[in-house]
């Protein structure tokens, strides 16, 4: 039986906490600003290496975005994937959520055959979650979102996913291939494996693809190809809590209590 | 029970990779057990951590008990008593550093090291939120050819609430003792400790390394810490930075102040102090003098000894990465430690490490304890500031 | 430039909210929507239609008039029992094509994001998600969304005038449902459309629900320390009260009050709730860390010096003891009212 092929997507997010907003540009400014792999993606790299950890598999990386993000994603080969394939232009900048999952389903499939697409959840600057669905859908595949865990029947050519729900879980089996998201938080990720740090920082060859190397039309990449338009961005207030005292008898405070839980769950 | 009646199985592989991870240090011992008996362990549960058969297990290439291997406070009470000097702690560490490679590791810990590689901290908070809590107290950025010392708060000092006080009480101390002082802000790198204690040795060259490079690119002199365990990597554990490159526990570098008259406290506290000597201070560096000449300067403050102390301190249970694993309860040395406190009639048990402060007041919660308090040597230092010092500016 | 698969000119001034069945009923999110979207659309005077998908459905039709659908497209089909989302796709698509509503709005729950995702994508069209606001310009006819990032810390107002529909989703709890109005009518738009097995793409073979403990995916956290000296009976009443999950600081578990799968913090569970309530809790580090990415926190302490009250929204300087009966009074009473 051939390797399974596992496409894993993966991008690289400011730290939120030190993200500012330019109020003229209405831009982010990502200047000096920390970055480290989007959380969730981190998630989905550990799923597919436990997959690999049991049967014979080669994962792939795939992101889209800036040269810096080269280095940055080359963890993902020290924590044991084989390829990365990094789709950087300036043509790509400025996707929304439909050029975005058009540009990558494009770059899937340039890299060719493929058994498992797996996603994070969501990302921790858009947080839209909508790359998975989107993705699945350009490629005409099917998808299960939220997943937190994952075995694969190369044989029978079934995935079978743990997907949970509000209160409990479901088990999904849907056929390969299929775009899978992960749940934020459903693993552990392994750390670096030292005895790959050399190869993956170092020698490691990484696919570097502008938009002349992968078959995309033009008015679907990029801002061109993005329907959304920002029409105002700001930054919220900063998130200190409130430290506000609420005084008064028991009944009373339990009321205020009672009327701030309203405004939060409701 | 007794492990060498089980069949061993030997595996070649493991044993050569043992040896090398380990360096052989574990080839002089020849079973006395001695390090069983010393070990804290002992004291908390009916069976104890078996060192030696650990030990045993280094030698032959079989990983024994990998729990056990994880339970190690690298306290180094087992290395006092061992007659043939072996360096017990660094093996554990080795194979900890095993049990890595072969992921099987607790729950938990990936993410300690995630955390310094992303955040340069183990405790999962922002490194842009480090100096959050010197907010107002307008620190200088180190410069070596103006500062006396470069002062290192360490992660815990800059993200623990509770170890905040120390750090802030540190600095009240500096200025009223008019020490120039420079700090790195949010530059200051994590010393690594918590993955060195973790056993990840090759990510810990990683850390020291980019720390070194820090260091030696502001050309750092003498560098003071919070935390012994900061303390205790810089001096034993890191690689030559320079010449006059020179770690110091804060414990020592106030002493040095008030042995030179730089430092006066005059405010009185009267109150039985007994001090838990850190394992990192007491035993492992031996530093037993300069905490206690700090609290003899109190005025009318009683420093009482517990019997176990200096070098033959009890661990509180927090080092060797153990802050990152669960103790179940009945098994938390601090408990013993408070006990030890309450029984010689102290009013205050002073520390002077920000792990040892978490695990005392831990117990004290847990046990209800109400006449004791934990504080740590240089919050203790700054309530017997006098009034002209304590009313020093320290904001602004 | 991506055309949509019809241009803003062909579309209806309609706005069509997906009406997602959960137990039986409508999932909270889709009356809020459609009580937002009444609002929006009745300004406006376009028609708010809830598109609704099941098998043997249609009863529920009803309860969308009340909540403000003037249609409601139906789509009752025997494999559409389970939720699908390529069978979803594939008759919403259809349903879409003949209605052409010029908005989409659906709740950002695990189902209506899948989706959302994938109709975005097959109609050409933007996508908003998890927005915290929306607005309808009238003029245009141009919905603005407002989406939060970064963990809250920006906000942007996205809009897509030049494409159809203007899709939307909207998080559970971020507007507010209006009372029903009972003798509200509307218009049942019976659809016929062509589904078959092969268009269902998976399969659930299992569903749990209710079994075992998950503290990072509960809206609400009740927490204990030790404060409450071991009492977690009323926490859980409370934690029923507002569908919350229980949890503890270190001590209690220790103590055997509670199971140790319900410890938060560094060494336990890490969660992200909408509010974490904290009774009887000082603040140590360690617990903090397990409920720093909660939205609100609510503490409630007898020591005004806890440092809990540093990491806190809400401060009551109080016995837990004391307001916690007070509160599942005052709670029960507003059930009650409800219900009523």
């Amino acid at each position: 039986m051939p390797d399974l092929e596992i496409v894993v997507c993966m991008k690289v997010v400011p730290k939120s906490e030190e993200v500012r907003v330019d109020t003229e540009t209405l831009l982010l400014e990502r200047t000096g600003v920390r970055s480290e792999i989007n959380p969730p993606d981190m998630n989905a790299l550990e799923m597919a290496l436990t997959l690999k950890d049991d049967q014979p598999a080669r994962i792939s990386i795939l992101s889209m975005g800036p040269p810096f993000f080269e280095p940055v994603l080359r963890v993902g080969l020290a924590m044991g994937a084989e390829r990365f394939f990094l789709m950087s232009d300036r043509e790509f900048a400025g996707a929304d959520t439909l050029a975005t999952t058009y540009t990558l389903a494009q770059g899937i499939g340039k890299i060719g055959k493929f058994d498992l697409i797996l996603c994070g959840e969501e990302s921790a600057d858009g947080a839209t979650g909508q790359v998975p669905p989107g993705l699945a859908e350009w490629l005409d595949l099917p998808q299960v979102t939220l997943a937190t865990e994952l075995s694969v029947d190369q044989k029978k050519r079934i995935a079978r996913v743990r997907r949970e729900i509000k209160g409990g879980y479901e088990i999904h089996e849907v056929k390969l291939p299929t775009v899978i998201s992960v749940k934020t938080a459903s693993n552990e990720p392994r750390f670096i494996d030292f005895h790959r740090k050399l190869w993956a920082f170092e020698e490691a060859e990484v696919v570097i693809w502008s938009h002349a190397d992968v078959d995309v039309e033009h008015g679907y990449i990029g801002l061109t190809g993005s329907p959304t338009v920002v029409a105002g961005l700001r930054e919220a207030e900063v998130r200190e809590r409130r430290k506000e005292f609420l005084r008064g008898s028991p009944e009373e405070v339990a009321k205020e209590i009672a009327k701030r839980l309203r405004g939060i769950l409701n | 029970m007794t492990v060498d009646q089980r069949p061993i199985e030997i595996d070649d592989a493991l044993w050569e990779e043992l040896i090398e991870i380990t360096d052989g240090k574990a080839a002089p011992c020849f079973q006395c057990g001695v390090c069983t008996a010393a070990c804290p362990w002992g004291l908390v549960r009916g069976d104890p951590l078996s060192v030696r058969s650990i030990m045993r297990g280094a030698q032959l290439g079989f990983l024994e008990a990998q729990e056990a291997i994880w339970l190690c406070t690298a306290c180094g009470q087992c290395e006092i008593y061992c007659p043939r000097e072996v360096p017990i702690v660094d093996v554990f560490q080795g194979l900890r550093q095993l049990l890595w490679e072969r992921r099987k590791t607790p729950a938990g810990l990936t993410t300690v090291l995630w955390s310094v590689y992303w955040n340069n901290n183990p405790l999962s908070q922002p490194p842009s939120q480090r100096m959050g809590w010197a907010e107002g107290l307008d620190l200088q950025a180190y410069d070596s050819s103006k500062h006396e010392i470069l002062m290192y708060f360490g992660c815990t000092a800059s993200y623990d609430s509770r170890a905040q006080s120390v750090a802030r009480a540190i600095v009240q101390l500096l200025r009223a003792a008019d020490v120039s002082f420079g700090t790195l802000g949010e530059e200051e790198p994590c010393c690594g400790e918590a993955v060195l204690r973790l056993g990840h040795s090759p990510y810990f060259q990683d850390v020291a390394q980019h720390a070194t490079d820090i260091f030696e690119k502001i050309k750092v002199g003498k560098l003071v810490t919070v935390s012994p365990h900061c303390f205790d990597v810089f001096k034993n554990h890191y690689p030559h930075i320079n010449e006059s490159f020179k770690p110091i526990h804060y414990t020592e570098y106030i002493a040095g102040l008030i042995e030179g008259n730089r430092l006066i406290l005059e405010g009185s506290l009267s109150s039985k102090i007994t001090y838990h000597d850190p394992c990192l201070l007491g035993r492992v560096n031996e530093s037993t003098h300069y905490p206690r000449v700090i609290l003899e300067t109190v005025p009318d403050a009683r420093v009482i000894e517990m019997p176990q102390s200096g070098p033959d301190t009890l661990c509180c249970g927090g080092g060797g990465g153990r802050m990152w694993m669960e103790t179940p309860p009945g098994e938390r040395f601090s408990d013993l430690r408070i006990q030890e406190a309450l029984d010689v009639d102290a009013d205050i048990i002073a520390t002077a490490c920000p792990l040892c402060i978490s695990c005392l007041e831990d117990s004290i919660g847990s046990m209800g304890v109400t006449k004791l308090k934990v504080h740590d040597i240089a919050e203790i230092a700054q309530m017997a500031l006098g009034e002209v010092s304590k009313n020093d500016p320290v904001e602004e | 430039m991506v055309a949509s698969l019809y241009a803003p000119s062909e579309a209806k001034k309609a706005l069509w909210v997906f009406l997602e069945i959960e137990g039986g009923d409508f999932a909270g999110v889709s009356i809020e929507l459609l009580s937002k979207g009444r609002d929006l659309a009745g300004k406006a005077g376009w028609t708010v239609c809830g598109l609704l998908l099941g098998n043997d459905v249609s009863d529920l039709a009803n309860q969308a008039y009340s909540y403000g659908a003037d249609e409601v497209w139906l789509i009752d089909h025997p494999l559409l029992g389970e939720f699908d989302v390529c069978g979803y796709s594939h008759v919403t698509m259809q349903a879409i094509k003949v209605g052409k509503p010029s908005v989409f709005l659906l709740g950002a729950t695990p189902n209506g994001r899948d989706l959302a995702g994938r109709l975005a994508v097959r109609l050409r069209t933007g996508l908003n998600a998890d927005c915290t606001d929306l607005i309808l310009d009238e003029d245009r006819g141009v919905l603005i969304s407002e989406v939060t990032g970064f963990g809250g810390g920006v906000i942007a107002l996205l809009e897509s005038a030049e494409h159809c529909p203007q899709m939307s989703t909207v998080r559970p709890g971020v507007f507010v449902a209006n009372e029903p109005e009972d003798n509200r009518q509307g218009e049942l738009v019976n659809m016929k459309v062509k589904l078959k097995k092969a268009d269902i793409r998976s399969t659930v073979v299992e569903r749990h629900v209710g079994e075992g403990v998950d503290l990072t995916q509960a809206p609400v956290l009740i927490c204990g320390g030790r404060g409450i000296d071991g009492d977690f009976e009323i926490l859980r009443e409370l934690a029923a009260l507002v569908d919350g999950e229980v949890g503890a600081t270190r001590p209690p578990v220790d103590e055997g009050h509670i199971e140790r799968e319900r410890q938060v913090g560094q060494t336990g569970v890490v969660c992200r709730p909408k509010v974490a309530l904290n009774f009887g809790i000082s603040g140590a580090f360690h617990f903090i860390v397990g409920i720093q990415d909660a939205e609100t926190i609510i503490a409630i302490n007898t020591d005004p010096e806890a440092p809990i009250f540093e990491h806190a929204d809400y401060c009551i300087v109080e016995n837990a003891h004391k307001i916690l009966p007070e509160l599942i009074k005052v709670l029960r009473r507003e059930r009650e009212s409800i219900h009523a």
